[in-house]
């Protein structure tokens, strides 16, 4: 097995468990809501009914979104 | 709302957010009730039965052979596959239950949204591209290229089996139920049509059907929530604000419904609920499978992206009709029973809610869409069980890769038939049963014995055939064990007055303990296999990233 093919999966490996990991960090936040140190997550923004809560909930599913999007440019480059 | 009713609410809609998984809503809440027969929903579900069948009868004639029937050839594009899986997965389950859970509780809800969403970008980051390059069918295809084929394709066909059955089952109870009270057609009748069209998309258009009734499902459940959602705004002055002013004015716990701790205070029940469903998401067999319908490693990648965009996009659409509920379904007094109960109960909010919005027709076009979702994740599920029995077990262990191709695609159709006929006797058998520890064996069972697999077949050069099999069986019956002690079980089905173990969820324990075992197996395996399945692990690897012509496949 050639050498550089290992090191050029170990390298995707690497990225692919670098995203893995972001990605549960930022699922695993949303626990914060059910705890003490997300108590801040429950205010209300300026006059608006829109609690940090339900903005943390778009947020994430959009950056998720973003997180793939960005995967997928990226591999798609080092696959050119 | 008292708290065991909130409690059922809970577990109801987390037993209907798995793709599949349904149960109906009033033997969830007590509060059994039927709407009235809606001619525009039979209308609408007949033209969908008729243009579903066109579309079988045309698959039909390109399924001619094993593969077209297991993968449509590997034809599907990217965008296409990501619909299908979309469709896959956001069932009437999710539309029904979520909403019915943010119709309870309000923001709580939306962890069972996040729960099932965040299971895509993980997908796409660690199996769609390694998945697809392995395999040709199914996923058992990827492990058994590096691990003992014959013992670890019977093993992991078992779970996969296992799976399938018990999704089946809620599946097909939830369905008589939900169809019952949608459509008021008897119990036994709502199964036969189930699993009569079902068997005709599966056993005669194959994947290329499935795929197709999947995609057309999604297309219908996303234009239904738009429509619904944008009627709300609307209502609202296209402020969000407004609509939730509306929902906290109507909900007894006022503002405390935007954010979270009306019905859930525990954070290891959240942790638990969220590994559950990630994972548990992630493993299942029906899902991985749809990655074979791509041509290329690139279209499955793309598959995983546009599935994550739609199912984003729907969870995002049901915040607002969850909201919505509450906004203009708490109030009303047309959708609440002569005893003050929501007719049909909590999971029909999101039914009401289009009543609401939009009277008979777009009633009767949501539950239309709620058959045909139902038609589809069946369609699926029986479809992974027949690859399962007739490619997994007969054509590469029994006749160890080589099979006949006319006994092999005969084998499925009969898999199929005899699936969809234990689908209807176990439906039936479990109609008054309390099914609620069944439909949660799957997701526990995937997270905490298909996935680990999966993941240190892919990630691990340590791994052994021997610490897959050992850990397998200690995540399986773990699982098994810790449900029957936990609370649907212990207390719901066998009467005691407090569960042993307290959540019903467990693979926040049972997954890293299946993995642990696999790992410190594995390290101690010093047999003649362990050698040659670490040997295989660098050709595996390769292979993985750029395809099977760069290292010849080689079953383990």
């Amino acid at each position: 097995m050639a050498n550089s093919s290992i090191e050029a999966v170990h390298r995707k490996t690497r990225l692919r468990l670098l995203f893995t990991g972001a990605h549960l960090l930022l699922y695993f936040s949303f626990t914060l809501n059910w705890t003490p140190w997300g108590a801040v997550l429950r205010n209300q923004l300026g006059t608006t009914q829109v609690t940090g809560s339900l903005l943390m909930f778009v947020f994430l599913v959009c950056i998720f979104i973003v997180l793939e999007t960005v995967f997928l440019v990226i591999s798609q480059r080092s696959e050119q | 709302m008292n708290r065991r009713t909130v409690w059922c609410g809970v577990f109801g809609s987390l037993l209907l957010l798995s793709p599949g998984l349904l149960l109906a809503a009033g033997s969830l809440d007590g509060t059994e009730g039927q709407q009235a027969i809606n001619p525009t929903a039979i209308t609408m579900f007949l033209l969908f039965v008729a243009f579903t069948l066109y579309i079988t009868w045309w698959a039909s004639k390109a399924t001619t052979t094993s593969s077209t029937f297991y993968n449509a050839g590997g034809q599907i594009s990217g965008a296409q596959n990501g619909l299908a899986i979309a469709g896959d997965f956001m069932s009437a389950a999710s539309f029904l239950g979520i909403t019915g859970l943010m119709y309870v509780g309000g923001f709580d809800g939306l962890i069972l949204s996040l729960g099932a969403f965040g299971a895509w970008p993980v997908l796409m980051f660690l199996f769609a591209k390694r998945v697809r390059n392995l395999g040709s069918f199914t996923f058992i295809d990827v492990i058994s290229q590096r691990l003992d084929r014959d013992p670890i394709r019977l093993v992991t066909a078992f779970s996969t089996i296992l799976i399938v059955i018990m999704y089946l089952i809620a599946q097909m109870v939830g369905a008589g139920k939900l169809i019952q009270l949608l459509f008021g057609l008897p119990y036994e009748v709502a199964l036969l049509l189930v699993s009569g069209l079902v068997l005709a998309y599966v056993a005669f258009g194959g994947m290329l059907a499935t795929t197709w009734v999947q995609i057309i499902k999604a297309g219908l459940l996303l234009t239904g929530v738009t429509l619904i959602a944008i009627l709300l705004l609307a209502d609202s002055g296209f402020s969000l604000s407004s609509l939730l002013g509306k929902a906290t004015a109507n909900h007894p716990k006022g503002a405390a419904i935007l954010s979270a701790g009306v019905i859930f205070d525990d954070p290891v029940q959240i942790l638990t609920i969220q590994i559950s469903m990630l994972f548990g998401t992630v493993g299942l067999p029906h899902i991985l499978m749809r990655l074979f319908t791509v041509p290329d490693m690139r279209q499955a990648k793309l598959s995983a992206y546009y599935a994550s965009l739609f199912i984003g996009y729907f969870y995002i659409a049901l915040l607002i009709l969850g909201f919505g509920s509450i906004a203009y379904v708490a109030g009303a007094p047309e959708f609440f029973d002569a005893n003050g109960k929501l007719i049909g109960g909590s999971n029909m909010a999101a039914i009401h809610v289009a009543t609401a919005m939009g009277g008979d027709i777009l009633t009767g076009f949501m539950s239309a869409v709620c058959f045909a979702t139902i038609l589809a994740v069946v369609a699926g599920l029986t479809l992974s069980g027949a690859a399962a029995i007739s490619h997994d077990v007969y054509a590469e262990v029994l006749k160890k890769g080589k099979p006949n191709p006319a006994t092999e695609l005969r084998l499925t159709r009969i898999s199929v038939f005899l699936i969809g006929l234990a689908a209807v006797l176990l439906g039936i058998a479990f109609q008054e049963e309390n099914i609620a520890f069944i439909a949660t064996i799957p997701m526990v069972v995937s997270a905490s014995v298909t996935f680990p697999i999966l993941f240190l077949s892919l990630f691990w050069g340590g791994f052994t055939t021997r610490g897959a099999i050992v850990g397998a069986g200690v995540g399986l019956v773990s699982s098994i064990i810790l449900i029957v002690l936990g609370p649907q079980v212990w207390v719901s089905v066998l009467g005691h007055d407090k569960a042993w173990f307290p959540y019903d969820y467990p693979a926040l324990f049972t997954m890293p303990l299946s993995v642990m075992v696999m790992v410190w197996v594995s390290q101690s395996d010093r047999s003649a296999r362990a050698v040659v399945d670490r040997d295989n692990y660098e050709k595996l690897l390769v292979r993985s990233e750029f395809g099977p012509s760069a290292v010849p496949a080689v079953d383990g």
